[in-house]
């Protein structure tokens, strides 16, 4: 029987199937609001990787809606964390969903980490032309527990998709500019976020956060909706529970 | 030399002879549902023989493995496809057997110029309960047919008969609600021993009518347990049982969960 083969590609078999992840409409930079603000996050401590973001969408200065949610799973232990336009991200998260399970479907074997950190680069290079024409890119943070190597991984990505390991932490959003330095503060002063426990690095999280909310207007603090928080362990991805977050919104709260 | 409506009917018949006569060989599959899923159980040699097809679909079947490669991949193909274009609630085994294999396996058979695929399949949809689960049988011919609670694909009419008996009488008759609110492990057995007649049947095959008479008449065509123990040790020798569960309610993104060789020890004779 005669049929196209794609090797486990689903971007190949999306295009016989005519549809196209990006498509470019013509428009000029001006009729659409520009890049969406936040602030995302996601640090090493020892057991894993924490994952946290606030919930507020923007568009132009206005608050779109307060409960977004910017970390995206992938797949069992694989996270994405974005930033940016939330439209093409969240559309680029459930393409790359299919794919690495279109790939493990019908190759019957997992995507290797490597490939699943190929296949977000070219999701970017694929977006570049409409973040040309002005439709807003977005900066992925993708979280992973390396299962070959055993331990928590960090990437972050520019717009252009070159892809870049992070040793510590990794940030991305209009507040995360603004806490860049407070993080190598934390790391220089008080050691690698990779040998703190889990409640000291969600602390440091939160916080940081809250301050990245008080100089980004476009990053909701710890005073509204919860912010989202996830991590990655050997066991795979976990919510941190809403009572651990609501304890500790209420004691920096009460801190600052 | 031309071609004629007589010669094409020929060829139909020689097709379903020629591909009727390599499944008879075939390990026989069984599909059952059960309180935590729906189980799917086989033989194999060394090759894998039950697959995921989607979030809630999982295939197997007997046949050329090449030929259930085909189908899979054609299944796996357009559920993603539908999957990320529509939403994965979008995707049923009814959708994915009916309009993405069914119609290539019909142009296949009946296309004198080539050679018919070897196969018969065996689908599955797990849902919410187990009255919600869905079964679907595949000829090689194209041909599919819906079925509840519990399905089986066998190279013979009779085996696929016995088989069907066994799932289906050692089920108190009870309302439809709980029929199949059956623990794993005793769908476990059940599906063992459906398989072990199965395979009984299939080498019973040349006393067909006889047997076929004493079932008809209410005696029972069974294999001794002499005979069933022989079965599996014969198999056992060669291959290995093959099981999984597409489970109900998984919190992992993976239903199909391959069962292991200990697990299944316990319930072999």
């Amino acid at each position: 029987m005669e049929r196209q083969r794609f090797q486990g590609d689903f971007s190949r078999l999306l295009q016989q199937a005519g549809v196209s992840l990006f498509n470019v409409p013509a428009g000029s930079a001006e009729t659409l609001s520009a890049a969406h603000g936040t602030t995302v996050i996601a640090l090493k401590y020892d057991q894993g990787i924490l994952n946290v973001a606030d919930r507020r969408a923007t568009a132009a200065t206005g608050i779109l809606y307060d409960e977004a949610e910017k970390i995206l799973m992938l797949d069992e232990y694989t996270l994405i964390a974005i930033a940016g336009s939330y439209a093409p991200a969240a559309e680029a998260a459930r393409f790359l969903r299919h794919s690495f399970k279109y790939y493990a479907r019908s190759q019957l074997q997992d995507m290797s980490l490597e490939g699943k950190l190929a296949e977000v680069s070219r999701v970017l290079s694929q977006s570049v032309p409409s973040v040309l024409q002005g439709i807003g890119g977005f900066l992925p943070i993708v979280s992973a527990h390396d299962r070959a190597k055993n331990q928590g991984r960090i990437f972050f990505y520019d717009v252009l998709g070159a892809r870049f390991e992070s040793r510590e932490y990794g940030a991305a959003g209009s507040g995360a500019e603004k806490i860049r330095g407070a993080f190598e503060y934390i790391v220089r002063t008080r050691g690698p976020l990779h040998e703190m426990p889990l409640s000291d690095v969600l602390r440091e999280a939160l916080l940081l956060l809250d301050i990245a909310a008080s100089l980004d207007p476009a990053t909701a603090g710890l005073g509204g909706v919860l912010p989202l928080a996830k991590t990655i362990t050997s066991q795979g991805i976990a919510d941190v529970p809403e009572e651990t977050l609501r304890k500790l919104q209420r004691e920096l709260r009460s801190e600052s | 030399m031309a071609y004629t409506p007589y010669d094409w009917q020929q060829t139909l018949r020689q097709k379903a002879d020629y591909v009727e006569d390599r499944l008879r060989a075939g390990s026989p599959v069984v599909g059952l549902s059960c309180e935590t899923g729906a189980l799917l159980l086989t033989t194999r040699r060394a090759q894998r023989k039950i697959f995921e097809i989607y979030d809630r679909l999982a295939f197997s079947g007997l046949g050329n493995p090449s030929d259930l490669e085909t189908v899979r991949q054609l299944a796996v193909d357009f559920a993603h496809a539908e999957g990320y274009q529509r939403s994965p609630d979008d995707v049923s085994i009814q959708r994915v057997v009916g309009l993405a294999i069914s119609p290539v396996l019909k142009r296949s058979f009946a296309d004198p110029f080539r050679t018919p695929l070897v196969l018969k399949g065996l689908f599955v949809q797990v849902g919410d309960r187990p009255e919600d689960d869905l079964f679907f049988t595949l000829n090689y011919d194209g041909e599919f047919m819906l079925h509840h609670h519990h399905a089986v694909a066998a190279g013979t009419e009779f085996a696929e008969q016995r088989m069907k008996h066994t799932l289906s009488e050692r089920t108190p008759k009870r309302k439809s609600k709980d029929a199949s609110s059956l623990p794993l492990e005793a769908a476990l057995q059940r599906a063992i021993d459906a398989w072990a007649i199965g395979s009984w049947a299939l080498q019973a095959g040349i006393l067909e009518p006889s047997q076929r008479g004493k079932a008809e008449s209410g005696v029972e065509a069974l294999p001794s347990q002499r005979e069933t123990q022989e079965i599996w040790s014969k198999e056992l020798e060669e291959g290995a049982v093959e099981a999984a569960l597409l489970e109900r309610d998984a919190k992992r993104e993976r239903r199909l969960r391959l069962m292991s060789d200990e697990e299944l020890a316990r319930f072999l004779p």
